[in-house]
């Protein structure tokens, strides 16, 4: 009986090795692993331009609602090229992320693809992505394509980007008779009308800020403190100005409470909450107005978020790449070049309030301004001069995600603030390596 | 006594009921949930019946995506899938336990054994697998794996023990092959087991979405836990949407089990497990 | 030919030309869509393999290889025991309440009474849901505010807890979503047990007076203990692997109450680029299962009885 098992073990451990070895070339191995060096895209291994070609896009940003939108931008760049033809993949953000890697590893990752700012670095460290090369970005934002450039090269294009406004809810402000919020705000006028507004009833809230790793580098910043070092070789999450910026967004729900808690919000969206009527302020996307607009039966309005020593504003953006094994990355690059910058492409994306497209071009950004609510919407250009950047490392998922946990932990006051702080600084010094 | 009886009877429907309405009261707060507006699931008091009734929800899950197609293709797997299961289980079933060879029992308890193994420890190997064998991006990739389901080995395995050696012998006697055997004999008797396995299986194929969401990623193959998973929105769940999408992803398979219920209740008496 | 032999039933066994034909199908699935990838998966638990090169390319062990490093890291972290602490407080919740849900349904549906099949149907629809439907139902019934659940309590007067937001009461929301879902499977199993009982048994203990409790303790539970037995193996199997409620209700948390060892291998696997960790992490949850079924086929000659 022995033998059969182990003849069985062999047979299969000699299947695994034909495999690896001499599997048919339905992958691309143009590149070693770990070579973040790609080939120039315009070499052999591209038809040429008049030729018939079909690629595949994937994204996430489309799906839940902006799927027609993104078919519109497509049938807009065929009749501009007809020669290139786009199999657009539109995947649920929650599992989108899943499967592109398993396609990456796999060798059949689509020919270009979206990916956010969390995994953008990982990527491009690891040699998944081709430099852009041989199509025109000048027309794009410098801020937006610096964050997706990696030692002066170009990896992505951003292919939108979106930032956060302070959102308020002017019929409760008018109730509690105080004055509308300005961008002259600090983080202490934002408290006082939190708690006059708090004062309007049990259910109503002041605010809601969650005690989440993006909202907490952002308030860090705010108050001068950071989570890296300068030079990014140290954590410094545990940093005075840190603690005291956690401690601040801990006691609005614990000892203020004009935020509410996890199970006073009982497990609904913050932006139900406001469309309810019974949330005075919040900091949120300015993808939120389309809903808003829809879903708010009051009177709202927006405008810069308040700062502490300094403002600080989300800046989110998420580039199109080129999957570095394609081999049609030239049509790869002219569609996310088009889908990007072109004027099209931005008058589509901006009719359908789809964000903003990154694009220096005052004259079709305009537009945008005329659509109303909210009456403020300079208020989201105004917020661009205070933009911070999430701090950028190759395990970024692994360190938000501890300081995440660590966060929900003092906001639910299990853990102290500075108890909270400390526990994540020493368990990010464990498991990550910093270059 | 016939009080007691009675007393005994009344318990049951007071217990049987209990328990059904435990079963059924998730999914009448789906049905209601998905009939309501977004503002009105975040009323207070909740509403538990609600006060404006609208479809709008089931209008949205039906412009998000292609029903019919969906529908298809599940059916299509899920169907192709149950097929292969059975016939290839019951033809391992039958060697296992009517036919004698060294290494019998081993090989039956390493199929066993391999129920263990968590999928996602193969899932990556598997996938990568898949596409040298030319499959991603086709219903094979998700219809293959179900020539090897050790949970249905083994319960046709335990019915066919339960087969008669007599049985067998006379229909070799009588000049049938080892494969008449196993066609006019084995299988016909093994039909309560079939058909109980058939709703598991299928049910389970119907179900999956991890494997399918990594092998098929066009948007034509989706099938319905995949769709369903598209309705969450990136930013604000819609509860009611989702509800009204849950509901419409279970409709068919609800069908399915009530057309197949009276074979799968026998199946599952005979299939009844022994040692 | 070959039954002869048999039928001398000496150690002769030479079936297996005519068992081929009957295995080659599985026996192909075993090792493409089992084994194979199984061994794959160990080679990879001994890298540092990110995840996004491309697997077994040339090269790839060279790169990769460091040994026995990822089940140092696992076996000395503190995480691996907090997960298994929440596995734990999971199936010591689970398997009792299962086991119990399971055995009433199967009691209830053996009677003969009227509308049995319809009380089959119902009790038949959770197993019917699919986990990501059934996830997506149950977030919305357990919102403390706006779910079915605590209003449901509040008419009695109880005041319902955070459930899934609650750090302390998240576990236990999972395991009611499970017991809900998983009850009707297992009582159908549990059922197939009962109805194999010999009627003479209860004959003979109505005639000694025994009542309904009496009979289901003394005579239906031990006769029907293969069944549970079996019931036991494919639940706490099940329970290690305990994944898609967590992923889709609470994502791990809150503050970390959730997270149990697939969510873990999930994460670590496709979040945080370490599929190298990700795998090893598996390797012991496999090494974990089959150590936990051994010990129950070990105990099981203590209380399972196979002559009914």
């Amino acid at each position: 009986m022995k033998k059969h098992l182990s003849a069985i073990l062999a047979s299969a451990l000699a299947l695994v090795l034909l495999m690896s070895a001499c599997g048919p070339a339905a992958s691309n191995p143009t590149n070693t692993p770990g070579n973040p060096d790609p080939k120039p895209s315009q070499q052999q291994d591209t038809p040429p331009a008049d030729q018939p070609v079909t690629i595949t896009y994937s994204n996430y940003n489309a799906s839940g609602g902006n799927e027609e939108t993104l078919q519109k931008m497509y049938e807009a760049f065929h009749e501009e090229y007809p020669n290139i033809t786009v199999e657009i993949e539109t995947i649920a953000y929650n599992d989108y992320f899943t499967q592109l890697q398993t396609r990456v590893s796999g060798g059949t990752a689509p020919d270009c693809y979206e990916l956010n700012i969390e995994n953008f670095a990982a990527y491009a460290n690891k040699g998944a992505l081709a430099e852009i090369t041989g199509v025109d970005f000048s027309g794009l934002d410098e801020t937006s394509l610096n964050a997706f450039n990696v030692d002066g090269k170009q990896y992505g294009l951003p292919g939108k980007f979106s930032n956060v406004v302070l959102f308020y809810n002017k019929d409760l402000f008018d109730q509690a008779k105080i004055d509308y919020p300005t961008a002259d705000w600090t983080q202490d006028d934002l408290q006082k009308a939190a708690e006059a507004i708090r004062a309007l009833g049990d259910d109503i809230y002041g605010y809601y800020q969650p005690l989440t790793y993006n909202e907490f580098y952002k308030v860090v910043a705010q108050f001068g403190g950071s989570l890296l070092n300068a030079d990014k070789t140290e954590f410094t999450i545990n940093a005075p100005e840190n603690v005291a910026a956690a401690q601040m967004m801990a006691d609005r729900i614990l000892v203020s409470n004009v935020q509410p808690n996890e199970v006073q919000m009982g497990g609904i969206g913050d932006w139900d909450l406001f469309m309810s009527g019974r949330l005075g302020m919040m900091p949120t996307g300015i993808w939120a107005f389309n809903t808003f607009a829809e879903g708010c039966k009051f009177d709202w309005d927006i405008t810069v978020e308040p700062g502490k020593e300094q403002k600080a504003t989300h800046f989110f953006s998420d580039a199109c790449v080129i999957n570095n094994a394609s081999d049609k990355k030239e049509a790869a690059a002219t569609w996310i070049t088009w889908l990007t910058s072109s004027d099209k492409a931005a008058a589509i994306r901006i009719e359908a309030g789809w964000d903003l497209p990154a694009i220096k071009d005052q004259s079709t950004l305009s537009a945008y301004l005329d659509i109303t609510p909210p009456a403020n919407r300079q208020a989201v250009f105004d917020s661009l001069n205070y933009l911070v950047v999430p701090p950028v490392i190759e395990d970024y998922s692994l360190m938000s995600d501890i300081i995440g946990q660590k966060l929900s932990a003092a906001a639910a006051g299990t853990l102290t603030v500075q108890e909270a702080l400390d526990q994540a600084q020493s368990e990010c010094q464990a498991q990550i390596s910093l270059k | 006594m016939t009080l007691k009886k009675r007393l005994g009877t009344t318990g049951y429907y007071v217990v049987s009921t209990v328990i059904a309405v435990v079963s059924m009261f998730p999914f009448l707060w789906m049905i209601s949930t998905s009939l309501k507006s977004q503002g009105a699931i975040m009323s207070i008091p909740i509403q538990w019946i609600p006060q404006e009734p609208s479809g709008d929800a089931y209008v949205e899950v039906f412009t998000k995506f292609n029903f019919l197609r969906t529908v298809g293709n599940s059916l299509f797997i899920s169907v192709s899938y149950t097929v292969i299961t059975l016939l290839s289980s019951a033809m391992a079933a039958f060697a296992f336990a009517k036919v004698r060879f060294r290494g019998n029992d081993l090989l039956l308890k390493l199929y066993l054994a391999t129920m263990m193994i968590p999928t996602q420890v193969t899932m990556i190997p598997l996938f990568v697998i898949m596409n040298k064998l030319g499959l991603i991006n086709s219903f094979g990739s998700v219809i293959l794996p179900s020539i090897f389901k050790p949970f249905a080995v083994f319960m046709l395995v335990q019915q066919m023990r339960a087969i008669p050696e007599d049985y067998l012998e006379a229909a070799r006697i009588d000049g049938a092959g080892i494969f008449q055997v196993f066609r006019k004999i084995a299988l016909p008797m093994c039909v309560p087991t079939l058909s109980t396995l058939a709703v598991t299986t299928f049910m389970e194929s119907w179900n999956d979405y991890l494997w399918p969401l990594l092998m098929l990623t066009q948007r034509e193959q989706m099938t319905l836990p995949i769709a369903l998973a598209t309705l969450q929105g990136t930013y604000n769940p819609q509860y009611n949407v989702l509800m009204a999408g849950s509901l419409v992803s279970m409709v068919p398979i609800i069908i399915i089990y009530i057309m197949a219920q009276r074979n799968f209740k026998n199946g599952m008496m005979a299939g009844g497990i022994k040692g | 030919m070959p039954q002869k032999a048999n039928r001398r039933g000496g150690p002769k066994k030479d079936g297996l030309f005519t068992a081929v034909p009957f295995l080659l199908p599985s026996l192909l699935g075993l090792l493409v869509f089992s084994l194979l990838p199984l061994l794959v998966s160990a080679l990879i638990s001994f890298t540092d393999w990110n995840g996004l090169d491309q697997l077994l390319a040339p090269g790839f062990l060279q790169e990769h290889f460091i040994g026995l490093e990822n089940y140092k890291n696992i076996l000395l972290g503190a995480e691996l025991w907090k997960v298994l602490g929440n596995t734990g407080a999971y199936i010591i919740m689970y398997i009792p309440l299962m086991l119990a849900a399971s055995l009433l349904e199967a009691y209830l549906l053996s009677s003969t009474r009227r509308g049995v099949s319809a009380f089959r149907v119902v009790y038949y629809l959770p197993v019917l849901t699919s986990w990501v439907a059934a996830s997506l139902i149950w977030t919305s019934v357990l919102s403390p505010q706006y779910g079915a659940m605590n209003n449901l309590l509040a008419l009695f007067g109880i005041q319902g807890p955070g459930w899934l937001l609650d750090e302390k009461w998240a576990m236990a929301a999972i395991v009611l979503v499970s017991v809900w879902k998983d009850a009707g499977f297992f009582g159908l199993i549990l059922l197939s047990g009962m109805v194999g009982i010999n009627k003479s048994y209860y004959e003979a203990a109505s005639l000694d007076g025994a009542g309904a409790w009496k009979k289901f303790w003394r005579i239906t539970v031990p006769l029907m203990s293969p069944a549970i037995f079996y019931v036991l193996i494919v639940a706490l199997i099940n329970a290690f692997q305990l994944f898609p409620q967590v992923m889709i209700m609470t994502d791990g948390g809150p503050n970390g109450a959730t997270q149990v060892m697939v969510e873990r291998i999930y994460r670590y696997g496709f979040r945080y680029f370490r599929m190298g960790y990700a795998a090893a992490f598996s390797w012991i949850l496999f090494v974990i299962i089959m150590a936990c079924t051994a010990i129950q086929m070990k105990a099981q000659k203590r209380w399972v009885n196979y002559d009914a």
